[in-house]
This record gives structure tokens, sequence and C-alpha cells, in this order.
């Protein structure tokens, strides 16, 4: 879909301040409130759970030992990937998708539409952050888990594919809500995902990438600032025009910052050079 | 060979499509088609849609008074919208407030103790038995058999204390929160200032995982950085907080107090520093045993950066020293709570002062619950909410004590320590008590009542407490609850801890029991509280837990020489027992000749969620009571491994 002929000028993005990141986990279970997750008997169980948002704890202790140690949290959900061209985005699962259950939208946020997939898991293969969830299982919620359950979101079948959507659900009753105000600019409506609300440390910032005031935008292009696993990052920006020009990137919305070297050079997955 | 006729033929395929669909048939598989088509096509379950608003209140459950917002569709509450979700639980209060193990009616106890078999009874006739035992105890003239335990500091607490102690009862108990600790050591609990200081010199207490009201610490960190103030964090293993403070000084395991002792006394004999607290020269004959060759020896830490950390400190503008080791659950001495803060007022700190609530401390010690089961006796027992059969390392002697008693217990889940009790009448959970226009917008759960009522309502048959009580709902009583006063002066207490001060100077290498047991807390799963809920478990890190199996951490150095390996099973002995299997993860975060254990699995009740998941280590952990605080030092029990 190409932005350039949509009125819509927003391009959403999260940058994550993992320096003040404590890995309360408020953002997962916020998540897991809001978008709906689902109750199996033992949700310590890692291969069958679902969830949108996993809160890694990492540390460098491969490399360094007592006391140099460090341990910090990370976030990890969707990446919100848009491909080489931000006016003509082109995310990895998007193209892979059979039955258009995953699209990108004008706003660049990366849809999921539970009931229009088919479970062929393309699209868990093609991502390349493992962002994306298969109900292997029905969704179940213990009798009264149910009154918890959030009506803005769908409860998904078996054997359909789940991930973050940047609570884009959020982003639509604001919208209608700006409506039924009169507010027809869809422009001058903001949102923030759930994990964003949550975050009591204000690590996590959410915004329209587009505009160059938004702290957002600011962050993005921080010093501190890095995304996961991305190594074309590195490079020059005439190299990257030309590795760009042969092959399609993630380029991730999500940014992280760090002032740690550590988490900094375990996260590009380079060996620190 | 013999040729086959036409006829043979079309017999034989019929034969065998006969055969075939008739194995189809029997074998089930269509049925379960019909099964699959069914759900895939009617079997959705749809959330049910209404009216949505927000409710906007002030949280009453403790004394912080957070702000809180919840989403509401139609009457369902669906979302905390809170940034800041203050409590333990925040966010993830919804599980407990449409948990469906909640209890819904009283419950009378029908089978032995320990098994948790109830019936439910009528609010009516659980009362009028409970009031009958109390009143008869009174009248016998056997008060003290009386006794409660409080979760923590809140207005079912306070209403709680006051029908104790109306009857004549001094048993009230707190578990060993950090409150509860510093209560019982200095008189009354610290109130830090983390906004005014600008060197925090913490002695283990995990001050960004849940230590303190985790509600302020959060607002403390999103501060943080770029302020220049400066966070000293002196703690055994690598954790977040060690992480996110600007200095970790790796300490030996269970040796922050001799640190807090050798910075006391650089700063009496270097600086000539003294404290207005009340025995100061006595307790300065104990600092002077800790020079700084003693201290470094004992702490592992160089006599430079001891005196470095000591300059630093006092050179600050606004230095301040935190005690209170852990994050949820948390384990001090009386002498290491008094060393750490004996610092605050040798350098006259301003960040610190000393409160306490107007409703607590009448009883005998509020952390004292230790003491109380090795050595109290009692006939009636209050559980205010609390897990101490559970969290407490004397759990068993406990629940064999409650065995021969009458006990009442009042919560919303059933726990460990709800096992052993004789009624257990259903509370409410915050999120009921919230008040918007005076009235509260969520309706209680079943026939639930608010801690508060329960009590008002019981003391109103109590003969010797209906005059101590003129209110008629907990509503009435919420708004006299939950102020401070200041504290005067504190005491070093010496006489009293003399065997403790001098004990640090013995702790070396135990030949029988190489090893330090150190508890590790993961977030949201805290001391054992998060572990009913679905969305915390979802949580847990893989590295300590996943499918049942719990894992404990050990140092490369310390796994090598004891010779186990990554994923090796092993059970964990101390004097008092020994826990295991469990499995062993290694990594550097931990200290040399440490096993660090995670807090809060092993639950025998407290939803089926929580229920036999990984071992709990409280039950081996030391039961030295503390001559001060009456509860046990728990933290960094010797242990070895097989």
């Amino acid at each position: 879909m190409k932005t350039s002929n949509s009125k819509m000028k927003r391009r959403w993005g999260m940058a994550i301040d993992l320096d003040k990141c404590n890995g309360c986990g408020q953002c997962s279970i916020s998540c897991a409130q809001e978008n709906n997750m689902p109750i199996f008997e033992d949700d310590s169980d890692v291969p069958k759970r679902v969830s949108f948002l996993d809160l890694m704890k990492v540390t460098n202790d491969r490399d360094a030992s007592y006391p140099d140690v460090k341990v910090a949290f990370i976030p990890k959900m969707c990446q919100q990937c848009e491909g080489n061209d931000p006016l003509n985005p082109t995310p990895p699962c998007v193209s892979v998708c059979p039955a258009v259950a995953t699209d990108v939208g004008d706003d660049g946020v990366v849809s999921q539409i539970w009931s229009r997939c088919i479970g062929c898991r393309y699209c868990q293969t093609a991502c390349p952050y493992e962002a994306r969830a298969f109900n292997w299982w029905k969704p179940k919620y213990e009798s009264t888990f149910k009154k918890s359950l959030n009506s803005d979101v769908s409860i998904a079948s078996r054997g359909t594919i789940v991930k973050c959507t940047f609570c884009s659900h959020i982003w639509k009753r604001e919208r209608d809500k700006a409506a039924a105000n009169g507010e027809l600019d869809i422009n001058a409506v903001t949102y923030s995902p759930a994990c964003v609300t949550s975050c009591p440390t204000g690590a996590m910032v959410f915004g329209d990438l587009n505009d160059p005031a938004s702290e957002i935008s600011m962050l993005s292009r921080d010093k501190r600032a890095f995304r996961l696993v991305h190594t074309i990052d590195e490079k020059s920006p005439e190299e990257q025009k030309k590795l760009m020009k042969i092959k399609n990137y993630p380029n991730p919305k999500v940014y992280y910052l760090s002032s740690q070297k550590w988490i900094r050079d375990m996260m590009r997955f380079n060996s620190g050079k | 060979m013999k040729k086959i006729e036409r006829k043979e033929l079309l017999m034989m395929t019929g034969g065998a499509v006969v055969g075939g669909l008739t194995g189809y048939v029997l074998s089930g598989a269509p049925f379960l088609m019909f099964q699959d088509l069914a759900e895939w096509t009617q079997d959705q379950y749809v959330p049910l849609k209404g009216e949505i608003k927000l409710l906007q209140s002030i949280c009453q459950s403790c004394t912080t008074k957070c702000e809180i917002s919840v989403r509401m569709v139609a009457d369902r509450a669906v979302k905390v919208e809170t940034s800041n979700a203050a409590c333990p639980l925040g966010q993830a209060s919804l599980q407990l407030l449409y948990h469906p193990e909640r209890i819904d009616k009283p419950l009378k106890r029908t089978g032995n103790k320990g098994k948790g078999r109830f019936v439910p009874v009528s609010w009516e006739s659980a009362m009028a038995d409970i009031s009958g035992k109390m009143n008869a105890l009174v009248k016998n003239n056997k008060k003290d058999a009386i006794a409660a335990i409080n979760k923590d500091i809140n207005l079912s607490s306070e209403l709680l204390e006051k029908l104790i102690t109306s009857t004549g009862s001094t048993n009230v108990y707190y578990e060993s929160s950090l409150n509860a600790l510093t209560m019982s050591a200095l008189g009354g609990v610290v109130d830090y200032d983390f906004n005014k200081a600008d060197y925090v010199l913490s002695f283990g207490a995990k001050l960004f995982e849940g230590w303190g009201v985790p509600g302020t610490m959060n607002k403390v960190l999103a501060s943080w950085p770029g302020s220049g103030k400066k966070l000293v964090q002196v703690d055994t293993n690598c954790s977040r907080t060690t992480s996110l403070a600007d200095e970790w000084v790796p300490v030996k395991a269970g040796t922050e107090p001799v640190l807090a002792m050798g910075i006391a006394n650089y700063l009496i004999k270097e600086k000539k520093l003294i404290s207005a607290g009340e025995g100061f020269a006595k307790w300065a004959q104990y600092v002077y045993q800790y020079d700084m060759a003693t201290t470094a020896k004992l702490t592992g830490v160089s006599e430079d950066r001891i005196k470095a950390l000591a300059e630093a400190f006092y050179g600050a503008r606004n230095p301040m020293a935190v005690a209170g080791r852990g994050a949820h659950g948390v384990s001090s001495s009386a002498s290491e709570i008094i060393a750490v803060y004996a610092l605050n007022t040798l350098v006259r700190s301003t960040s610190v002062s000393l409160k306490q609530y107007t409703g607590m401390g009448t009883g005998k010690n509020p952390a004292g619950i230790d003491d109380f089961i090795k050595n109290g006796n009692f006939e009636l027992l209050f559980i205010n909410e609390a897990d101490p059969v559970y969290k407490s390392v004397l759990g068993k002697d406990l629940a064999a004590k409650m065995e021969k008693a009458f006990v009442v217990a009042m919560m919303p889940l059933i726990n460990d320590t709800a096992l052993y009790a004789d009624y257990v009448l259903p509370s409410l959970t915050f999120l009921e008590t919230l008040q918007s226009d005076g009235q509260t917008v969520l309706k209680p759960y079943a026939s639930a009542k608010h801690a508060g009522d329960i009590i008002i309502e019981l003391a109103g048959k109590i003969d010797a407490a209906k005059g101590a009580f003129p209110w008629t709902s907990y509503l009435d009583a919420v708004k006299q609850a939950g102020n401070t006063r200041g504290v005067a002066g504190f005491s070093f207490k010496v006489d009293k801890l003399k065997e403790q001060l001098s004990a640090f100077k013995k702790q070396k290498a135990d030949a029988e029991y190489p090893l330090s047991l150190i508890p590790v807390e993961m977030p949201l799963v805290g001391d054992g509280d998060g572990m009913a809920f679905p969305y915390v478990l979802k949580n847990i890190d893989s590295d300590s837990f996943m499918l049942g199996k719990m894992k404990v951490l050990m140092n490369k150095a310390t796994a090598k020489k004891e010779g186990v390996s990554e994923g090796s099973s092993i059970k964990i002995i101390s004097e008092r027992g020994k826990i295991g299997s469990v499995k062993v993860h290694i990594t550097d975060t931990i200290a040399p000749d440490v096993v660090a254990v995670p807090l809060g699995f092993g639950h025998m009740a407290y939803t089926k969620y929580a229920e036999k998941k990984g071992v709990n280590p409280k039950e081996i952990m030391a039961a030295d009571i503390d001559p001060v605080t009456g509860a046990a030092n728990w933290w960094g029990t010797r242990v070895k491994i097989s």
C-alpha cells in the first residue's frame, strides 16, 4: 500500500530505554491482560504458552566472570518491520502470507487478523524476531477469568497465528472516540499501547516517527539507540544504500536504547568490534 | 495361476471399500472431525460488550494511597490503566479479582487439618462460633492464648490489632517484612527521602526489584539517569539493582553488616563522628573490633575500597545508607539494620527519619513471628491474608501448633496456611474497595466481605472489644487509619545484640557445609504471592523455572569444584534438612561458594497454578531467632549439595 497518496501521516514506532528498565514485568502482564492471552494449566510451559511480549532476562556471563557481570531485561514484541522503503513498507511476514491475514497499514502497523489466518505459519518462519506465536491449543479462560476479557480484542481460535499489533484496537478506539467528538482529522489523534501505558519508569516511549519533533523521533536518532539484531545499522549510509539494493532488510520500528556496551554488542549479534 | 473373474474383482474392491469405511467410522476420526468443525465454527467465546468507563480512585490498601484507574466494560473490570501500579501485584490484580478459585462463602473445615477439606457455611454460624470461642477464652482469663498474624500494615491489620489488644492479649505479629523488621529493630520505620539524597549506599536492598514501596522506587529510577546522583550497591550476587547501580561492591555472602561496621569504624576513628543513638559508646566498642584489616578479610572488599566508600559517604552532600536485604522477601538481623541506620546518624543524614504508624506498635513485637512460633502458645489464632506456614522458615512448626488450636483465616484465595484453618473467611481484594463518589464500584465477589468489616462485625460480638469499635463499616474506620508520627530517637540495643555483634567475626568457611544458600527473587513472583496468577507464570525466566522444574544457580568455578554441570540434578542439605531434587543452572552472576535458590516456589496450596511447582527453600533455611526482632535470620544458610 502506498502511503504517499494517503491522508495519514503517522508512522508509529517505539523506543525502549534499557537503562531505565528494572524488569518489573508490568508491560508483559499489561499486554496479556489487554490482548486476552490464553490461560493454560501451566503457563511456565514455554513451548506451549502464548504471549505477545517476552520479557527476556539477559546477562553477559558468557564473556565476563564474577564480579564483572551484569544482567538486564529486554522486553521483546513484534518489531513492526517496514522493509527498505518506509513509503512502501514490505515487512518479511506480509509478503509470504497467502491469506492476507497480515498486512501493513498506512500507519506503519503490521496487522494480524486472527480469524483470517489459515495457520500455514509461513509468517512465523519468515519473522526474524520470533515475535509471532501459534495457537497449538485452543485458547482457554477458566470460568471467572472470562470476566476480565477485553471486548476490543477477539479471541483467537486454535490453529492461528497471533502477534503484537501495537495495540491497534486502542488506536481504533481513540479514532472512533475522536470522530464521535467531531474530530475527523485522524492525524490529531494519538494513543499508546498497553505496555507503554503501564511502564512505571518511563522506559518505554511510543509515538510518531514521521514527526521529527516527537520524543520517539529524537530517541531513534539518539547515540544510544540501536535495533535488535540489525547488522546493517553498523554500515555507512552509502554502504547501506548499496546493500538495500541487493536485499530487503527488515528495518524494525522498535528502537532500543542502552549505554551498556555489552547489551549493544549482544543485541547487534556481533563480536563487539 | 488362477484367473480372477470380473465378478470376483468387483467383490474384492467392494469388500475393501466397506472394510475401509467401517474402520474409518470405528476409529473415531469422523467424530473428531465434527468436533473440530464445531470448535472452529461455533465454540468461539466472545467477550461481552458494554459501555466503557474509567474508574478513577485512590487505593486504600496500604499507607501509600496511590491513585489508580481501572477500565470497566459495563460492570467488568478489564484493565488496570494506571502507569505506576505500585503494588507488587499491580497489573496482575485483575487475575486475583477474577480468580476462578476465589473463596465465595465462609468455609468450615471437615477433614483433618492440612488436608484442605472444607464445607461452605453461613456468615452467621461462622461468626457465632468464632466469637463464642473468643469470649470463652477471655472469660477464662486466657487472654494471651489469642493471637493474630497480619501480612502487612494496612487498615484491616490495624483493626485486627485493635481487636486482639482490646481483649488484653499482646500477641499481634506481622510477617517479617521490611516494615515489621525495622519497626522491631529501630522502634519505627525508616522514611527514606530518595529525592533529597545524592549518594545512596544500599546494603543488599534490591531497590529496583520490589523493595520498599515499588511505586516510589520506580519513580526514583525514572528520575535517576543524568541527575548526578550516585547509587552504590553492596551485594553478593549480580541482580538488576547491582547492574543499574553506579557502583557494585561485591561482598562475601552475609557480610553486609560487617562492611557497615567497618565504614562506621572509619567514620568514628578518622572523622571523629558520633551518633546520637542511645548506647552509642557501648556500640562503638564493638565497632572498634572491625578495623580496616578485619573488615577487608571478612567481606572480601579491599581496605582501600572500604576507605574510599567511607570517604565518599562522608563527603557527599546528602548521603543515605539503606538497609533491608532483599526485595519482597526481606530478612535482616537487628544488628544489621542498626549498623546501617547508625551510618545515617553518624553523618547526620537529613534524608532519613524514623516514623511510626499510629495504629501500630501496641503489640509486643511486630516482627516477632518466628519467636512466637517457636516459644509462644495460642489457642485461637487469626490469620489476616498472611501465609506464615509457607513464608516462615518455621512454617512446619507453626502448622503443627495450628493443628491443636482454633484458627481463623481471612483471605481471598486459600494458601498454605489456610489448609490448617478451622474457618476460612472470604475477604475482598483491594480493587473491590475502590471508591468513586463515595461508592464502591465493583461488586464484592459472591459473599466475600472486607477484612475490616469482618473484624468490626466480630468485635461487636466480643464483650471485651465492643467499646473500642465505634464504626459500622471499614469505610468509617478508613478515615482515621494510616497516619504516621515521628519517633524521638533510637537505641543501639547493645546488651541484647552482644552475641550477634561478635558473631560476625567468627564467620568462616565450614568444612561440613561449604556453601551459602542465598535466595533470589524473580520479577512478579516475589516471595511467592505472584504464583497464583497465570500471567505471572508466563513471565518466569526459563533459566530459573520451566515445566515444573526449578533451577538453582551456581557460579562456574563453584560448580566445577562441586562436580556439577548445567542441568545436573542435586539435593541441597543444611542442618535443618534437605530439599530436592532441583536442577543446576550455571551462571557467573552468582558469587563463588554460593547456591542461589529462587523464592516463591513450592506451595502446597494457593490455587492449582501455584501448587506443587518447585520447592520451598525456607524449609532448610537457618532458623536462628534474632534476640531483638524475634524473626529468624534466614538469609545466607550454610549448606552442602549432593
